[in-house]
């Protein structure tokens, strides 16, 4: 007897949402194990893990906060991914997104004013998408594979912010310490809830998360879209434009990673630094596989990631675990999630082995 | 228990006068136990930036006796999430929190008004707050004593430096180094190279054999591993211990070294908050006792004359008599920026961003 | 010793990971599977190698245990991707993350601990070669061995049968499926050498260089071998020198600065990078020059029937 796996008439719908539930039950139960094997109680590391980081208000309002960029992020590169367009460089859109609205925060921040938040998130915007848009060329115009000319660009990204950081950009009363001045308040985010740091940005991701559930559901564009991603000779057939879509797909998440990385000097961080996100632009690719690319989705794995983050912290404080968990635990789940997806198309059969006839005898 | 008689409340309430007592600041009571949080920005490790801070605290817990529990997080790399962390130890009352590092000043800068009753030491940072020290290391006075011994043993004049980023710390210790092996040798240089990295050791031995290939025969730098000193030792030269005692595995080669030594930061920062008496300060602290700055090893192979210089000149910083950057001190492009006989104030060598005369190499431009 | 020779063997050392990286990665590609986990199992290998050299002092056994341990990531993704028939992409980047964190949660009892040098024999030995021996004896044995990979990498893609095979599975998987070749072995097998030769540059890294395990001490290596792979279109000779190529900006960088040459270190950096996307702008706008040597089925999901 062997187990074969077949594969389905169509889809199953089921495990659809059933799968990415059957990733982080298997993930959780890895945890359980390596837990005990650790010897801590598993009671306990399951409430530092699952509760502790938000049993307040304040542990709430950080879990949005973290998972904002990650959705936000996420709900572009699902647009792209749809598409079968591939941008992988989403942590370098961000960084350049940081840069542009870097230079209108540290310019004109100083004066005040109301316009200098949403110019700035109009500049990262800007800068995310410009970022993007070097890939998207790339790809259309010379056939260039997006993923490693994105993937490229982020590195690039990342040197050229460092070197502004150390060098132009340094604060000039900071003691040469390489960290920019500190932004002017008409740069920050306001907080939302006193006594947090959930800020406004978070109402540009709940934006994002309608609007694009409006694109990709219901527009004629999110349709062509899931065409050209799912057959591009029958996408042409249909006279929908390919390029396009690429453009589109690789714009969408420009912009999203650049408005992402707005929120971060103009919210949580108040500054800029050589670095300026922990790892979110990759992060938001496991979000939005996570989410099965939709929005609804997408919102669940990045409350989930961003929780995940906070729990490694919470393992730290109170359970004296190591920190490299947070990422153990990352990859494991997304090992678990591509690994349950192979249900929603194919199917486990078992097949039972031959009967062994005995010979009669008269 | 604290008894109240008159002349304690006297000597209280006058305590509390000079410090603006706010609220939460009394004494502790016998069984009460200090949680202190510390927060390290990268993994803890064996030797390197973040085992001194672990050094300290460690010795903290276990000379308390018990009155002094302390919480760690490492590998806490991002100043979005250092706040979350900082924020939630004092939630989970830790009245004590420790930064170890600059790039986390910004953040507790911005936090600490925000929690009154914590009171949070940063390892380095520019100006204190009511409830936020900072303490910093005078290196310099560690690089300009290794400096002497460089300069003495360097056979072909040139020395070279690898530092991972130049920031502050690392430039001022880089001028003492120069100095130092210039009040010995007017000759020497040093060449300079930035790894641009803080963990990649392959590129740190990289810069190195550059360096030993460009003449370079003792090396100095800021390092975090014994990589520049073994990759030194298997060129034959000589590598200096700045911050940092590598001889468990530079075991022939190491010339001498210095290492940070925070354990007086920490024991009085705990000892100060037990007793109520807890003040912000900005501790800049070299050699000495209760100092931040230790000179370690010696390399057998170091003359008696070399040694003797050494202990002069470090003598002569203890009593205050002298002072690594006096001048006259020039700058890589000739001009004088310390007056003969002038010392250079301590906040101009906070924030300094030249290099003195002989350093080959160069820093960003802002 | 003079700076020029003094600049050469650098440049080789730098290159000699991203060799063993790229060489495996091109052997994964060429097969039609494009595995991002690069740099994963390269930290893997390096802890690997660190740990067991650590406990036995036995260098080479350290490389093997790497070489073992690159190829177990692999496996997983071979199980994700093959059998799974999960997106390349996506697990590649898992494995990235993976490889990581596990690292790091391993290495964790060496950071900062050195491995003790001792004396090798070989060396002694290959010094005492009349004429040549103080030459060879410069390079370590991996440098050497990496370029006799090399050659045994282009030997068994162009010279041999399994390797015309191993190409026609990553041209068209369809068609080599209809002749009756095995594509998910194949795919397996070339998954499985490209972890390994990852794990091999891991070693090279914590084990033969530096001696020193650090949290993500290959510092982006990883990814810069999937550049290189590309950079080189798929060609080994031209990944090998092109892993010296990027190998000997980073030294030249470091050399400039020590003469007191002002170099933008963070220009110096992006150029691998940055060079990687001209060279990828430039062969896929001939579509010819494509078909030559790009795997056309690459990171495409292959459905054959088990």
């Amino acid at each position: 007897m062997k187990l074969k796996l077949e594969r389905r008439v169509a889809p199953s719908q089921i495990m659809q949402y059933l799968s990415p539930l059957l990733a982080v039950g298997l993930t959780a139960l890895t945890g359980l194990c390596m837990f005990i094997a650790m010897g801590k109680d598993p009671a306990t590391a399951f409430y530092v893990f699952a509760v502790q980081p938000i049993e307040n208000l304040y542990g709430v309002g950080e879990l949005l906060i973290k998972a904002s960029p990650l959705i936000l992020i996420g709900l572009g590169l699902a647009v792209g991914f749809r598409a079968n367009v591939w941008n992988i460089g989403a942590e370098g859109q961000l960084t350049v997104g940081v840069i542009f609205s870097g230079v209108v925060a540290l310019h004109y921040g100083p004066q005040g004013g109301s316009w200098v938040l949403p110019a700035m998130v109009v500049a990262g915007a800007f800068g995310g998408m410009l970022w993007s848009a070097i890939p998207a060329f790339l790809r259309t115009r010379f056939n260039a594979n997006e993923i490693l000319t994105s993937l490229m660009l982020t590195y690039v990204a990342q040197l050229w912010l460092s070197y502004l950081i150390y060098g132009p950009w340094r604060d000039p009363n900071g003691f040469n310490f390489p960290q920019s001045e500190p932004l002017a308040p008409s740069a920050l985010f306001p907080i939302l809830i006193e006594g947090t740091r959930l800020n406004a940005s978070v109402l540009i991701t709940l934006a994002a998360v309608v609007f694009t559930w409006f694109i990709l559901k219901r527009s004629f564009v999110g349709y062509q879209l899931q065409v050209v991603g799912l057959s591009e000779p029958a996408a042409r057939y249909a006279g929908f434009n390919g390029r396009r879509a690429v453009w589109i797909a690789m714009l969408a998440g420009g912009v999203a990673s650049g408005i992402a990385g707005v929120g971060e000097i103009a919210g949580p961080l108040g500054q800029l630094f050589p670095t300026a996100s922990p790892g979110y632009g990759f992060a938001a690719i496991i979000v939005a596989f996570l989410g099965r690319l939709q929005p609804i989705g997408i919102v669940l794995g990045g409350l989930l990631i961003s929780l995940l983050y906070l729990s490694g912290e919470a393992a730290q404080m109170t359970l004296n675990l190591p920190s490299a968990i947070t990422g153990l635990f990352q990859g494991v789940l997304l090992f678990f999630l591509l690994g349950a997806d192979i249900l929603i198309t194919y199917r486990i059969r078992v097949i039972p082995g031959t009967v062994k006839l005995k010979k009669v005898t008269a | 228990m604290f008894s109240m008689t008159r002349r304690n409340f006297l000597r209280s309430s006058a305590a509390g006068a000079t410090i603006g007592l706010g609220p939460g600041l009394k004494a502790f009571a016998q069984n009460e136990v200090l949680k202190v949080g510390v927060v390290h920005q990268g993994p803890i490790a064996e030797n390197g930036w973040e085992a001194f801070h672990a050094r300290a605290w460690r010795s903290l817990e276990s000379k308390s006796g018990g009155k002094v529990k302390v919480t760690v997080l490492d590998n806490v790399q991002q100043a979005q999430d250092a706040e979350r962390v900082f924020r939630q130890l004092a939630a989970q009352g830790h009245q004590l929190i420790m930064g170890t590092t600059f790039s986390q000043y910004a953040t507790l800068r911005k936090l600490a008004p925000t929690l009154p009753k914590t009171k949070f030491e940063c390892c380095a940072g520019i100006g204190t707050l009511d409830n936020l020290g900072v303490f910093e290391a005078r290196s310099y006075e560690g690089t300009y004593l290794t400096g002497i011994a460089a300069g003495k043993m360097t056979k072909s004049n040139v020395l070279g430096w690898v530092g991972a980023f130049p920031v502050p710390q690392v430039i001022y210790g880089l001028n003492a180094f120069m100095l130092g092996a210039r009040s010995v040798n007017p000759n020497a240089v040093c060449k300079l190279i930035w790894a641009n990295a803080w963990s990649d050791p392959a590129k740190e031995k990289d810069a190195i054999n550059a360096l030993v290939s460009q003449g370079a025969d003792v090396l100095s730098g800021s390092p975090n591993t014994p990589v520049q000193g073994l990759a030194a030792e298997e060129k034959g030269v000589w590598s200096i211990g700045s911050s940092g005692d590598f001889s468990a595995f530079v075991k022939n080669r190491q010339l001498t070294s210095f290492e940070l030594d925070w354990t007086s930061a920490y024991a009085e920062a705990a000892q100060g908050v037990i007793d109520g008496k807890w003040k912000a300060e900005s501790k800049w602290r070299g050699l000495g006792p209760g100092g931040f700055v230790r000179m370690t090893t010696q390399n057998a192979a170091l003359p008696a004359e070399v040694r003797a210089l050494m202990a002069e000149k470090e003598k002569a910083i203890l009593e205050g008599k002298f002072h690594p950057f006096t001048g006259e001190i020039k700058d890589q492009s000739g001009k004088v920026r310390v007056a003969a006989g002038a010392t250079m104030p301590d906040a101009e060598l906070r924030s300094i961003d030249w290099l003195v005369e002989g350093i080959q190499g160069q820093l960003p431009r802002t | 010793m003079d700076t020029l020779s003094a600049i050469v063997i650098a440049t080789l050392v730098a290159g000699t990971p991203l060799v063993y990286a790229g060489l495996g990665e091109l052997v994964t590609e060429k097969s039609g599977m494009l595995n991002l986990g690069v740099e994963g199992m390269m930290l893997f290998g390096a802890v690997t190698a660190f740990a067991v050299t650590h406990a036995t002092h036995n260098l080479w056994l350290g490389v093997l245990f790497a070489a073992f341990a690159g190829a177990v990531l692999a496996a997983i993704f071979a199980l994700l991707t093959l059998t799974l028939k999960a997106n390349q992409v996506a697990s590649g980047l898992a494995l990235a993350i993976f490889g990581a964190g596990a690292s790091a949660f391993l290495g964790k009892p060496y950071v900062g601990v050195a491995l003790a040098r001792e004396p090798s024999e070989l060396a002694a030995w290959v010094s005492g070669i009349p004429l040549i021996g103080s030459t060879l004896v410069l390079l370590h044995p991996l440098i050497y061995l990496s370029w006799a990979a090399f050659g045994g990498v282009f030997w068994f893609l162009y010279r041999t049968r399994a390797g015309l095979v191993l190409r026609a599975v990553g041209e068209s998987p369809a068609s080599a499926h209809s002749i009756g070749y095995p594509v998910n072995t194949v795919r397996l097998y070339a998954v499985l050498f490209g972890g390994a030769m990852a794990g091999i540059a891991g070693a090279y890294l914590a084990v033969v260089y530096t001696s020193l395990w650090v949290e993500g001490m290959t510092a982006g290596r990883g990814w810069i071998a999937l550049a290189l792979v590309v950079f080189a279109t798929w060609r080994p000779e031209r990944v090998l020198l092109g892993a010296y190529l990027f190998g000997g900006m980073t030294t030249v960088q470091l050399f400039a600065q020590g003469a007191g040459i002002p170099v933008p270190p963070e220009m110096m950096s992006a150029l691998p990078y940055l060079a990687t996307i001209v060279v990828l702008v430039l062969i896929s706008r001939n579509p010819t020059l494509v078909q030559l040597n790009a795997p056309a089925s690459l990171g495409k999901l292959f459905h054959g029937e088990a």
